[in-house]
């Protein structure tokens, strides 16, 4: 039998160490004289999906808000320490913002199509805004963003209809398209789910699983069960403060701190 | 460290509920077991008879616990030290059923050695009854008071039981040998002994339970030298 040379494969990586999107070093974010956030350190593994958890007003939107630097459309906000993506500091005076919302894509509670575009229009819009206007181009990535969504087969043949004629579930998804389209390599999810019933639940976050291969994702939800569903990890936030962060197994099963222990099970408050 | 109330309080009683069941249990397995085993010791049938009947209400208690089981886990969705509880105090009923499936055996066997000249071989049981029962209480306590170092002491006690039955066994397999007349009575006293060698087993069995209930940790399946 002929020899044939193979490639040489790269050695493993170290599984035990997940490599990391964000580096969050001591950040703390104040509204004015509130302090939403309180020295944060966390990393955030690359291609895993991670849940933010905890009461109202812990600070788990102003988080993940700020690691696209999206919490600075709040007036009298302040930051301090440090954000890291792929290693490059989003806080630095010479960082563009609107190139941060690009790299980093953030999906919202309550769908927000562009009630006046339509659905083909909605998906494509963020290339448009960057200047991109070769139709094929266009047209490639909004099957292919529309396809990554899961909602390709439903609306291919409506593409020029209103966005906000769909049902609420597939407007998330649409947005969740539109996220995708100008190819981010984070997408933040804020309470994805929390205006959808449960069969648009579900298809979301089968789709968020599907996503993490190509993602890292960070989803805030306060629907403890779908954490336990989705995530790789769970962070608990209390007061601003990251109380714990682990595997979601070790979280939702033996979690380290007596406050997540509590706030999840229920005894909170 | 007693932890503080579910904001839900049908929560806390459909955990209390589950609680005491498993106690009811507990209790009701440890009588039978004591009733077989006295029926053995004093050629009493009626104790026997009752082990045997204490069965019945041990089965629909193990019903019971995994229907609330199951309902607590569809209703509320338990986690962390919840969910721990919940699935323990399953498996925890399952091992008692099979318990009291022992103490009815030992029950029967009882029975047919009392209509038979009394062996003085019955003795062999009592160090092997009494290291079990030490066993079964002290795994429920572990439980009860969610005590990871008597639930780890506990499992390592198995080791001595088997060895026990060992010597019981042997003892009565040379016993078959010289005196072959009472030759279904030496089995029967082999077979009480294997009983009470398996009640050990269960004890270890709610022991890990016990643990992994308490500390989140699973200590089955670890070799001494992997243990230590």
């Amino acid at each position: 039998m002929e020899h044939v040379d193979q490639p040489v494969e790269p050695p493993p990586a170290d599984e035990s160490v997940p490599a990391c999107t964000f580096q969050v070093k001591n950040l703390s974010i104040w509204y004015g004289e509130k302090r939403a956030i309180d020295n944060v350190t966390l990393d955030i593994a690359s291609n895993a999906v991670t849940a933010i958890i905890g009461p109202s007003g812990c600070g788990k939107s102003t988080f993940i808000r700020a690691l696209n630097r999206m919490h600075e459309l709040v007036p009298k906000t302040r930051v301090e320490g440090t954000v890291l993506l792929q290693g490059e500091d989003l806080y630095l005076n010479d960082v563009d913002p609107a190139i941060v919302r690009r790299r980093v894509g953030m999906v919202f509670q309550k769908s927000n199509p562009f009630p006046t575009m339509s659905i083909g229009e909605n998906v494509v819009v963020g290339l448009r805004l960057n200047g991109v206007r070769d139709r094929k181009f266009l047209n490639e990535r909004l099957e292919k963003s529309l396809r990554m969504a899961a909602l390709w087969d439903e609306v291919k043949d409506d593409l020029h209809k209103p966005g906000t004629s769909l049902s609420g579930g597939q407007q998330q998804r649409l947005c969740i398209a539109r996220a995708l389209a100008v190819e981010p390599e984070v997408l933040l999810m804020d309470e994805p789910c929390s205006a959808l019933d449960p069969i648009a639940t579900a298809k979301i976050e089968e789709l968020i699983y599907e996503l993490k291969a190509r993602y890292t994702i960070v989803t805030v939800t306060h629907n403890m069960q779908q954490a336990g569903r989705i995530s790789d990890y769970t962070a608990f936030f209390y007061i601003g403060r990251l109380i714990e962060i682990g595997p979601t197994t070790k979280i939702f099963t033996n979690p380290t701190d007596r406050q997540t222990e509590d706030y999840i099970t229920g005894r909170f408050g | 460290m007693i932890a503080p109330k579910h904001i839900l309080g049908t929560f806390d009683e459909a955990l209390a509920s589950l609680r005491n069941n498993v106690l009811m249990m507990a209790g009701l397995t440890e009588r039978s077991l004591e009733r077989a085993m006295k029926g053995l010791f004093n050629r009493d049938d009626n104790l026997c008879a009752n082990a045997i009947a204490d069965d019945e209400e041990i089965d629909q208690l193990e019903i019971q616990i995994d229907r609330d089981g199951v309902a607590i886990l569809l209703r509320f969705q338990p986690v962390a030290s919840d969910l721990r509880r919940v699935v323990s105090a399953m498996k925890l009923s399952s091992n008692l059923e099979r318990m009291a499936d022992q103490a009815t055996t030992i029950a029967r066997r009882a029975r047919k050695l009392n209509r038979h000249p009394h062996l003085d071989e019955v003795e062999l049981m009592r160090p092997m009854y009494e290291h079990a029962m030490a066993m079964f209480k002290d795994s429920v306590d572990a439980f009860v008071r969610e005590d990871v170092d008597l639930g780890r002491a506990v499992v390592l006690r198995d080791e001595k039981l088997d060895e026990l039955n060992r010597v019981a066994s042997d003892k009565l397999v040379a016993r078959m040998a010289k005196d072959p007349d009472q030759l279904r009575g030496y089995l029967n006293l082999i077979f009480i002994g294997r009983c009470l060698e398996r009640v050990g087993d269960h004890a270890t069995n709610i022991a890990e339970d016990a643990v992994y209930a308490a500390a989140a940790e699973d200590i089955r399946h670890q070799t001494h030298a992997a243990s230590v």
